[in-house]
């Protein structure tokens, strides 16, 4: 067959820099879909520890790994992975409260008006249910219960899942994989980077012991220290650490405190930050998100080895971060892919999204001749900056929609000033209930929704259809949809039943 | 506790034309307890979504949601179906593309189908056919909707409906009497102030002072409310978009067929709408181009010609008044996107219907969002004349908004990048830049697909094409059969 014109015989050669969750996920992305086009390196050093972030991910992983021709089960199986629904949010708004944030909808849109209006005018007559329940994937979650969602137009058809995964299983996963895909691997680290005097691109790494590893393309996976977009080509750093002051982690596996294992990820806020429960297959994770400004690393060990249900299986670990992102994530030949190229704290489970979302944009607008058009790389910051923006201003809503005045940290971020994306879009939910409508990147109208009123934010109006109407008919009719969700739930198998049930499939479980 | 909104009293709707129509059926319907009165200045032709005798199809879920029924359109109004449009003379003196609707392509296919491409040249020879069915079976014309719930294999062909504009404005006004749309016969004399720069009351000329809450401006381009504000102002696309004169061509013989066509001559371009009622041929023409050469291009005798300053409105809602279709832009009628665009314009302001007291974020909303629907219509005609073949014709035009950066991807890369509020889907304008003769680079990942997959994807839609083609009647055929009894007076 004839391959058009821009056949090319000689590949790209790709330098990735880290042998992280980011930098594995880059390499064989390139390798597996990019064979002919790419060559693909990574250099890693075992001496370097990873942080392994994201052990609770989005739906959107799972097209990503089957894209990538990776077998589910062979997949959940080695990295112990747990099914996801969503994430029950505690304490966030007022201490005493929690919400699940599903990966779903809440109950219909009726004649063009969303259900939250419906839901809202049901409340002023003191015959709502809480929101959740009319949320098969909330409802779900809240019963333990799980079950892959039908692929058709039904009920059971109304939620997306995601995984909860060892990260620390899942970069060797994918390692292997990407050996026996055509990646090459180099263990060292680098002493220095060779850059061209003219133009100022990267040529080469040089190694400890002296190695050499060349390349056209370098993919900056080092984690936070950004060794070459940051250190070498000084690419600035934009700091959100005003609006999202948690910049540390203490992290504590323990094992599971009871027999279930939850189908959702749990954030409950702590009087510096929030800590989260993300339960896998033989362990559960935990650990305290905090901001160094409000307490110390000790302190916040010792709140978190205080807080968790298990039996800790090692010490705390502390891991330090800062909020925020480079300008430009792909400058000359330099493109970073994950903690390298920016941060945004865990709490909504973006950091693989994110990493996820600029290799696949990096594989549509991959230079195939070679040389980079200065097109596609503005191109790919314009997508980058869009999609961070996006995660950034939905995080920022989580602190700043709250009543809590117990500490320094929640009196901060009650009464900061926001971006003005975000105040716009609080305002116009405030004053008529309605969510700013895009349907490029992450968080729409659903997810806002759930955090809105999960963190008792209600607007002062709604939409003036739902009232036209008689109220009583209203509740009875959702109440049939919350029973159709309950009958729905009622008929799924518990999710350490299905893990079970799985298990020579999926799990390890015992 | 939050509270519903005060529902408006009366909403005063100006304009009697297809657009004015469907807009005062949706809010009443959506408001049943509040007036909506309809005020009977009927648009002049210049008013294109007015006289529009095709959309596209996402109008078809439009006509469902105000209860007017695809076969009510066919039984009583002239209805019809577009599966394609053909695009003549734009890549070339002899070339010709097709553009058609669907959403779903392997990709398989795609670039199966661009790697041909980029070998030869004459998309005819194709016989890929973009994996499109429709397509393939405009090209066999066969055709027959799928009844209402019963899935057959032509259930996935998108397709666009036409009809005679006359007998549709009937089957609205019907609707309309049906659920109480009052109406009001007459010409606005006078528009009252009221207070934060909104309208209180208007007056029609020998019928009195009507008040409302709110205003919906479908009066066409004049924009009588709309133009009355004190913050009215225009943006300009005249730079971008070069035609100058619009001549509509009286109906000539009936037409039946599964395509529409927009070619490009020396001229300008002209778009023939196949109708039961007739074929409907639009000529536009830039500067400079005598009245006799234009109306000897039209091929029909001319109804009109219209003199066009195209352009958008600043802001579509001021106050309280929404200006709605050629009220918000005018812009040269290539193509269905003038009542395409009103359309989802009512679309949107359904969605965020407001109550009695408009709040100033909902109204910037709105109008955020009203603004990148005409500037997605305004980018879907620039692409047209950023052709070669347009350029000499209409001279050489700036490129508006993302144009270049879209043209760029597709060519370099075949790659469409996603736009908010796009009149067609990415792979809706990825069919268009085909159609126009732009040539589709190979995506990265194509370079190593292997020639396996591509041919598995070529052979299934072979055999799915097959299928159906042997599957549908003869679209004329059963065209007649369903239509028979009720012929369409015109």
């Amino acid at each position: 067959m004839s391959r058009g014109i821009s056949e090319r015989t000689e590949k790209v050669r790709v330098v990735v820099l880290g042998g992280g969750t980011a930098g594995w996920m880059t390499a064989v992305g390139i390798a597996k879909l990019l064979p002919d086009a790419a060559d693909v390196q990574l250099v890693e050093s075992e001496d370097i520890g990873i942080v392994g972030v994201g052990e609770a991910t989005l739906p959107h992983i799972r097209g990503f790994v089957e894209k990538l021709g990776i077998d589910e089960a062979a997949f959940m199986k080695a990295t112990h992975a747990t099914f996801k629904l969503g994430i029950d949010f505690r304490d966030f708004g007022r201490i005493g409260e929690s919400y699940i944030h599903p990966f779903g909808s809440f109950g219909e849109e009726l004649n063009g008006v969303g259900f939250h209006h419906y839901w809202l005018e049901l409340q002023r007559h003191g015959l709502a249910r809480p929101l959740g329940d009319y949320s098969l994937a909330v409802v779900a979650a809240q019963a333990n219960r799980f079950r892959p969602p039908a692929n058709d137009v039904s009920l059971a058809s109304t939620y997306g899942y995601a995984y909860q995964f060892d990260a620390t299983l899942f970069g060797p996963f994918m390692r292997d994989f990407g050996l026996s895909n055509g990646v090459t691997r180099h263990e060292g680290k680098v002493n220095e980077v060779e850059r061209d005097g003219v133009d100022g691109n990267v040529t080469a790494l040089m190694l400890e012991d002296g190695r050499r590893i060349e390349g056209d393309l370098f993919v900056d996976c080092s984690g936070f220290r950004s060794l070459l977009l940051g250190e070498k080509l000084e690419e600035e750093w934009e700091d959100w650490t005003h609006w999202l002051p948690c910049d540390r982690a203490a992290a504590l596996p323990c094992t599971h405190a009871t027999p279930d294992i939850r189908p959702y990820t749990t954030a409950t806020a702590m009087p510096a930050g929030w800590r989260w429960q993300i339960p896998l297959q033989h362990r559960m994770g935990n650990g305290y998100v905090f901001s160094s400004a409000h307490i110390s690393e000790e302190e916040a060990c010792d709140a978190i080895v205080a807080a968790a249900d298990g039996e800790p299986l090692t010490e705390p670990r502390i891991l330090r971060f800062r909020p925020g992102r480079r300008r430009r994530s792909w400058s000359r030949n330099v493109i970073g892919v994950g903690l390298a190229s920016g941060f945004l704290e865990p709490l909504e489970s973006t950091s693989i999204y994110l990493a996820q979302m600029a290799i696949t944009y990096l594989i549509e607008l991959f230079p195939t001749d070679g040389k980079i058009d200065p097109r596609d790389r503005d191109e790919f910051n314009r997508l980058v900056d869009m999609e961070y923006d996006r995660v950034r201003d939905f995080l920022i809503l989580h602190y700043h929609a709250t009543t809590r005045d117990d500490s320094e940290f929640w009196n901060h971020v009650r009464t900061m000033t926001v971006p003005d994306s975000l105040e716009t879009k609080l305002e116009l939910w405030r004053k008529a209930g309605r969510i700013e409508k895009y349907s490029d990147g992450l968080f729409y109208d659903a997810s806002w929704i759930a955090v809105y009123v999960g963190q008792g934010m209600l607007p002062e109006r709604h939409d003036t259809r739902p009232a036209l109407g008689n109220a009583q008919q209203l509740a009875k009719a959702t109440e049939r949809l919350r029973e159709a969700i309950s009958a729905e739930v009622a008929a799924m198998p518990q999710h350490d039943e299905y893990l079970r049930s799985e298990a020579a499939r999926v799990a390890e479980v015992a | 506790m939050s509270s519903p909104r005060e529902p408006c009293r009366r909403i005063v709707v100006v304009g009697d034309g297809q657009v004015g129509l469907v807009a005062a059926i949706a809010l009443r319907q959506a408001m049943p307890a509040s007036q909506v009165v309809l005020i009977g200045q009927q648009p002049n032709p210049a008013s294109f979504a007015d006289y529009a005798q095709t959309s596209l199809p996402s109008s078809n879920m439009l006509h469902d949601r105000i209860g007017l029924e695809e076969s009510e359109i066919v039984l009583k109004a002239g209805g019809s179906y577009r599966l394609v449009t053909r695009y003549q003379g734009w890549g070339g003196l002899n070339h010709e593309g097709l553009l058609s609707y669907e959403e779903t392509l392997d990709p398989a296919l795609r670039t199966a189908f661009a790697r041909e491409w980029g070998g030869t040249r004459q998309l005819g020879q194709s016989d890929l056919r973009q994996g499109s069915l429709a397509q393939v079976l405009a090209d066999a014309g066969r055709f027959a909707p799928s009844p209402p719930g019963s899935p057959t294999l032509l259930s996935d062909v998108v397709y666009a409906l036409r009809w005679n504009t006359q007998a549709y404005r009937n089957l609205l006004i019907e609707r309309a009497k049906t659920l109480n749309v009052q109406y009001v016969q007459g010409t606005i004399s006078a528009v009252e102030p009221g207070h934060d720069a909104s309208i209180a009351a208007i007056v029609v000329n020998g019928q009195g002072r009507i008040e409302a809450d709110l205003f919906i401006d479908c009066s066409g381009p004049v924009a009588t409310l709309l133009a009355s504000h004190g913050d009215f102002a225009m943006v300009d696309w005249s730079d971008t978009l070069p035609t100058r004169t619009v001549y509509i061509g009286k109906p000539t013989s009936p037409v039946i067929a599964l395509e529409d066509r927009i070619s490009l001559g020396e001229e300008g371009w002209l778009t023939q709408v196949a109708g039961r009622d007739g074929l409907h041929t639009i000529l536009g023409t830039g500067e400079g181009v005598a009245r006799d050469e234009a109306l000897a291009a039209l091929g029909a005798p001319a109804a009109a010609a219209v003199q066009l300053t195209q352009g958008r409105v600043a802001e579509p809602w001021l106050g309280n008044v929404i200006a709605i279709g050629d009220a918000s832009a005018r812009f040269e009628p290539i193509g269905p996107y003038n009542l395409d665009l009103a359309h989802r314009q009512i679309e949107l302001l359904l969605e965020m219907l407001p109550g009695r007291q408009i709040e100033p974020l909902e109204r910037a909303e709105y109008n955020r969002r009203s603004v990148m629907m005409m500037e997605a219509a305004h980018e879907s005609l620039a692409r047209h004349f950023v052709t070669p073949q347009a350029s000499s014709v209409f001279g050489s035009r700036p490129v508006p908004g993302r144009v270049a950066e879209e043209l760029d991807q597709f060519e370099r890369r075949g790659r469409i990048p996603f736009r908010e509020e796009s009149p067609l889907s990415p792979q809706g304008r990825f069919a268009l830049l085909l159609a126009l003769g732009f040539k589709p680079g190979l995506p990265p990942t194509a370079q190593s697909a292997d020639g396996g997959s591509e041919e598995r994807a070529r052979q299934e839609f072979a055999q799915r094409a097959q299928a159906a083609v042997e599957f549908a009647p003869p679209y004329a055929q059963w065209l007649a059969s369903v239509t028979r009894q009720t012929p369409v007076s015109v």
